[in-house]
């Protein structure tokens, strides 16, 4: 099922695949080499739930050597059965894993359907109340408060995440669900943007000079995110402001300043603005890093220049979102759901997914084990970012100006059309 | 919409003259009324995020409605209501010359073709196809760089995103349901009529002033009535090819719902839409009465103008470019209404990993090859490089050239020609064809293991046959209650019909999934072997399917004389009987051409589907998922399979009309829907 072409895009680089290879990773009861991490998956197809934690024994060092540090992570894969859907953001998941990978290690045959905003998500699960037909869904982090108390989401059974130690404490214990028992990270990414610079010639290094460009040499060529607070968002970041301000007098400038100045300009309003760069719509889009990293291959992949478009992280304050996997109540397959978040929590497939998505998979430790499995994965800047850029990354809440941000893009989608 | 035969009312019929309409009645009220009535009642609330139908009810007022009216949303409104009456008059200009073309300026087979050529394209998913303009649109297209080349245009295209894309798709996308209807209306006009008018001296063009074109009337009524309102509400074409400059009302009450989680708001605008659409269309049926009304005030100057002193009419060189002319412009319309569907085939065998952007490569692993291989170590020169579209095409065509020569070297040989080799040869090449250049491989060999393309195309199949057999079963018992029973009733049917025809989708789709989860039972989990999800989807997708089926089978019986079913009564069949023997052989073309219209209608319906059903659950409600990230070139090949099996569905029913012993016109009238 992996297309010729597959590869490329991925932006694996070669010596990732070797390592998956020489390890053996998915296939099953294969040879000697790397049996000993797949060992519990083998084994322990019985389902249940319990952790047997398998790799450090001494059979890794059959396996090149290298596996000292992957041995430090918990590595249960459980079985499941029958079909296993999901509902989340577009180009989410590596093809693969969702694809064959899933089949052929869990046992599940994947349906993936993809939202582009929280609302959307949250506007499906709450009309069907339950019989959504989803397993899996993966809100961002401010959203959760907000979908428990709908009652939207259902508890882990924890027993059957036992790799949930394999996430870097940081990502975990967030304010939003503050035990983990409704939600766990998925990967976290923050808001930028990229453009051609043959047409936009002034650089852009700010949400200011940003918001220029948007009026100025992007006029109609540029696309904002389909996401209410990420419209928002710049507004306030350009001059260091809390995006998550309550002030009815400065969300009225804020909506004053989008509506009247900025929508006018506006080609579309993109979650995904990857492919559509690509076919030549846009020559400014605000992104996310991760979908950003893919246009550049999209570019490539349409017979366009890449090293024409330069991709940029907001400042001088952005974003940090973190989305999580989750349960939907009523699932139809909740142990499948368990046994994908715990296997997507394994250190080896959450990196492989990081190279196909290009946000942070909340890994501990995740410099090691790129530096082992990707050493020389492509643009790696624009999925890790060093402290100083990270301090000035924002966490969104969803508070009573909610409801203003989201009919502050529903207006200036209206104004945009004028 | 035609009006009913006056029928007398001699009936033998016992019950209410609604009897027949009962079942619609119940399904109406339970699916459509009673929802959508709980959706109107959030219109007057207040949005509240915080519960999980978010509406206030507290504070009850008509906020909602004077929010809608401010400057904002009626720009959008009025822009949605231009667009559509553009569009409308736009798909009327374009369509009526064809349908005149084909109803009186060619031959009986050749009618069947050109009939057949209209409505394929519209047996092709309706989503893809509206994708598939995003191909020749794009800014860095071949399209924009040929124009380019060519120095017709500066700067790379810059269409995809704007009113014009959305209004190029619209009208491309309805231009078919406009020249059905008129063609169906045209062909009824007895030849003998035109033939009268001519013999009495008429010319052409009074002739088609006074006979043809008032006769069109009907016809050209129900095609406006058939594209019009669908384009008002239209959702998918906006969204998919709009941007924001492209916004309309239909993608506007989507987002209020969806992305603004403003339901009440949402509701309001839906309750408007309903209105607007209703208005336009009086003032339109005003307006045609109007100019009727002046017509006919008129009409002594406009005869004495006529019936001046004129010099004999030459024969005049007229005619004769008139139909060339009619047969170029039916051509170029056909080729518009193909070029996405070539597009779609093109693009399902695209070598890259995006279904828009066109690699210049065909996929072409080896036929068997394993997937993800590239062809053999062996390296391959000249017409064996797999990956070039010349060599290719040259292998394709040598092989078709065997199939057609086959037979006539079997008959130089044999000395008579073989019957089996002859209706298969060219067929089996063109297969073997495919084969060879590694066609079907990659993305047609892993269709069904795409994630939700090969559940998804079973899932439209049953959904839409389910579906299907309710819309038959009960539009087809009230359309004859309709034409035959008609009463004070009849306005009431009438007034819902064309309310669920104009009720936003997403508004039908908001309101059903919280009535069924409400409802429960089956509806909540699986009962008798059939899973909710499919339940939900053959009631949901029922709705507007069955409407039309009673409009269409309502139109074929009041062009029916009823005589024969008052002889069989009055010979003292029972009704049941009578229906059984008089009516239901009566009203089977149009049963089948109600059916295979909502069956493609039940295929394409993606708005309620994605909403009341479960995930991936067929394939528009797929892909238009797949529209939110990259779509691969499998969606294409999903589109393919689909459109294979519709045809071939199409094929069987023509196949079936034909020995009923319909003329090719009538299968072509049926099948479109007349």
């Amino acid at each position: 099922m992996t297309k010729p072409n597959e590869p490329m895009r991925m932006l694996a680089p070669d010596s990732f695949r070797a390592v998956l290879s020489r390890r053996a990773l998915f296939q099953l009861g294969g040879a000697a080499a790397g049996v000993a991490i797949l060992a519990a998956c083998g084994s322990d197809s019985s389902g249940g739930g319990a952790a047997t934690t398998a790799g450090g024994g001494a059979d890794t060092t059959a396996a090149g050597g290298t596996s000292d540090l992957l041995s430090q992570y918990s590595n249960v894969v459980n079985k499941a059965s029958g079909n296993l859907a999901m509902f989340t953001w577009g180009d989410y998941n590596d093809p693969e894993i969702v694809g064959a990978l899933a089949d052929s290690t869990l046992g599940v045959t994947m349906k993936v359907d993809y939202y582009p905003s929280n609302e959307d998500l949250i506007t499906k699960l709450a009309a069907a109340n339950g019989t959504s037909g989803y397993d899996i869904v993966v809100p961002t982090g401010p959203y959760i408060p907000q979908m428990l108390q709908k009652g939207l989401l259902q508890k882990f059974d924890k027993t059957k995440l036992p790799n949930i130690v394999n996430v870097d404490p940081q990502y975990l214990s967030r304010d939003w669900d503050p035990t983990n028992d409704y939600s766990v990270c998925k990967d976290w990414g923050t808001t930028g943007w990229i453009y051609n610079k043959t047409v936009i010639t002034t650089p852009i290094t700010n949400w200011k000079e940003f918001m220029e460009a948007t009026k100025g040499a992007g006029s109609g060529r540029t696309s904002w995110l389909d996401s209410s607070p990420n419209v928002v968002g710049p507004y306030f970041w350009q001059d260091g402001g809390d995006w998550n301000t309550e002030d009815t007098a400065l969300l009225d400038a804020c909506e004053k300043f989008l509506v009247d100045e900025i929508a006018p300009h506006i080609k579309s309003f993109d979650s995904y603005p990857s492919t559509a760069i690509a076919e030549g719509q846009y020559d400014l889009s605000m992104a996310w890093n991760g979908d950003a990293r893919q246009a550049f291959a999209r570019i490539a992949d349409a017979g366009g220049n890449p090293e024409d478009w330069v991709w940029g992280i907001g400042g001088p304050l952005t974003e940090l979102w973190m989305d999580n996997y989750c349960i939907p109540v009523g699932a139809p397959n909740v142990e499948g759901a368990h046994a994908w978040i715990n296997w997507l929590l394994t250190p080896e497939v959450s990196i492989k997914d990081l190279l196909y998505h290009g946000y942070h998979s909340g890994m501990k430790d995740i410099d090691k084990l790129m530096a082992e499995l990707a050493p020389d994965a492509p643009r790696v800047d624009m999925i890790f970012f060093p402290e100083d850029q990270v301090a000035n990354m924002r966490t969104g809440e969803v508070n009573s100006a909610q409801d203003r941000h989201t009919a502050i893009l529903d207006k200036m989608k209206v104004a945009a059309a004028g | 919409m035609t009006a009913a035969a006056h029928v007398p009312n001699k009936r033998r019929w016992r019950g209410p003259k609604w009897g027949l309409a009962i079942p619609s009645f119940i399904w109406y009220i339970l699916f459509f009324i009673a929802p959508i009535a709980i959706i109107v009642v959030y219109s007057f609330g207040t949005k509240d995020s915080s519960k999980l139908v978010p509406v206030d009810f507290s504070h009850l007022g008509f906020h909602n409605y004077s929010e809608v009216f401010s400057k904002l949303f009626f720009d959008v409104f009025s822009g949605t209501l231009k667009i559509a009456v553009f569009a409308t008059f736009l798909c009327l200009i374009i369509g009526f010359p064809v349908a005149y073309f084909i109803a009186f300026k060619v031959s009986e087979k050749w009618r069947a073709i050109l009939l057949g050529l209209v409505v394929i394209p519209s047996f092709t998913s309706f989503l893809i196809r509206t994708i598939a303009w995003r191909i020749p649109l794009s800014a860095n297209g071949e399209f924009s760089k040929w124009l380019q080349d060519l120095g017709l245009i500066s700067a790379p295209l810059d269409v995809l995103g704007t009113k014009t894309a959305v209004f190029l798709a619209i009208v491309y996308n309805y231009v078919g349901f406009m020249v059905l209807p008129m063609f169906v209306a045209l062909d009824r006009i007895e030849g003998s009529l035109r033939e009268a008018s001519k013999d009495l001296g008429a010319t052409r063009s009074s002739t088609f002033m006074s006979v043809t074109l008032p006769l069109s009337g009907p016809g050209v009524v129900a095609g406006i009535v058939l594209t019009f309102i669908p384009m008002c509400g239209d959702y998918v074409t906006a969204t998919v090819l709009g941007g924001t400059k492209g916004l309309m009302v239909g993608a506007l009450i989507d987002s209020q719902f969806r992305g603004a989680q403003n339901w009440p708001q949402g509701s309001a605008m839906a309750v408007l839409m309903i209105v607007m659409v209703l208005l336009s269309l009086v003032v339109g049926a005003a307006l045609v009465w109007l100019a009727r009304k002046l017509l006919r005030l008129g009409r002594p100057a406009i005869d004495a103008y006529r019936s001046r002193p004129r010099r004999e009419p030459k024969p005049s060189r007229f005619p004769d470019l008139l139909q060339p002319l009619l047969g170029i412009w039916t051509f170029l319309v056909l080729l518009f209404l193909f070029i996405p569907i070539f597009l779609v085939i093109r693009h399902s065998f695209n070598g890259g990993p995006s279904f828009s952007v066109w690699s210049g490569k065909y996929s072409t692993v080896w036929w068997g090859g394993a997937p993800g291989r590239t062809a053999s170590g062996i390296p391959m020169i000249g017409l064996f490089k797999f990956d070039e579209a010349g060599p290719m095409l040259v292998r394709f065509l040598v092989i078709i050239a065997i199939g057609i020569l086959l037979p006539l070297i079997w008959r130089g040989i044999k000395g008579e020609p073989n019957r089996h080799l002859g209706r298969w040869s060219v067929l089996v090449a063109f297969v073997i064809a495919i084969v060879v250049n590694g066609l079907s491989t990659d993305w047609y060999l892993s269709i069904f293991q795409q994630a939700g393309v090969g559940a998804g195309l079973r899932g439209s199949f049953l959904a839409a046959f389910g579906a299907t057999i309710i819309s038959v079963v009960i539009g087809g018992l009230c359309g004859v209650a309709l034409a035959r029973h008609p009463g004070k009733w009849s306005t009431v049917m009438m007034a819902l019909l064309f309310l669920i025809l104009v009720t936003p989708e997403i508004m039908d789709a908001i309101a059903l999934a919280g009535w069924m989860q409400r409802l429960g039972g089956p509806f909540n989990s699986d009962t008798l072997g059939i899973p909710f999800g499919m339940l939900r989807l053959w009631v949901g997708q029922s709705l507007y399917a069955s409407a039309v089926v009673t409009l269409i089978v309502r139109a074929r019986l009041a062009g029916l004389d009823g005589a024969l079913e008052e002889a069989a009564g009055d010979l003292g069949a029972p009704p049941g009987r009578a229906f059984r023997q008089i009516t239901l052989p009566l009203i089977s073309s149009a049963l089948i051409a109600g059916g295979l219209l909502s069956f493609t209608l039940c295929l394409d319906n993606t708005v309620i589907s994605s909403l009341i059903s479960g995930a991936s659950s067929t394939f528009p409600v797929a892909l238009i998922s797949a529209t939110k990230s990259e779509i691969k070139p499998f969606w294409g090949v999903g589109a393919v399979v689909l459109f294979v099996m519709t045809m071939a569905l199409l094929a069987f029913v023509a196949r079936v009309l034909k020995k009923s012993g319909s003329s090719s016109g009538e299968i072509a009238a049926t099948l479109g829907g007349g």
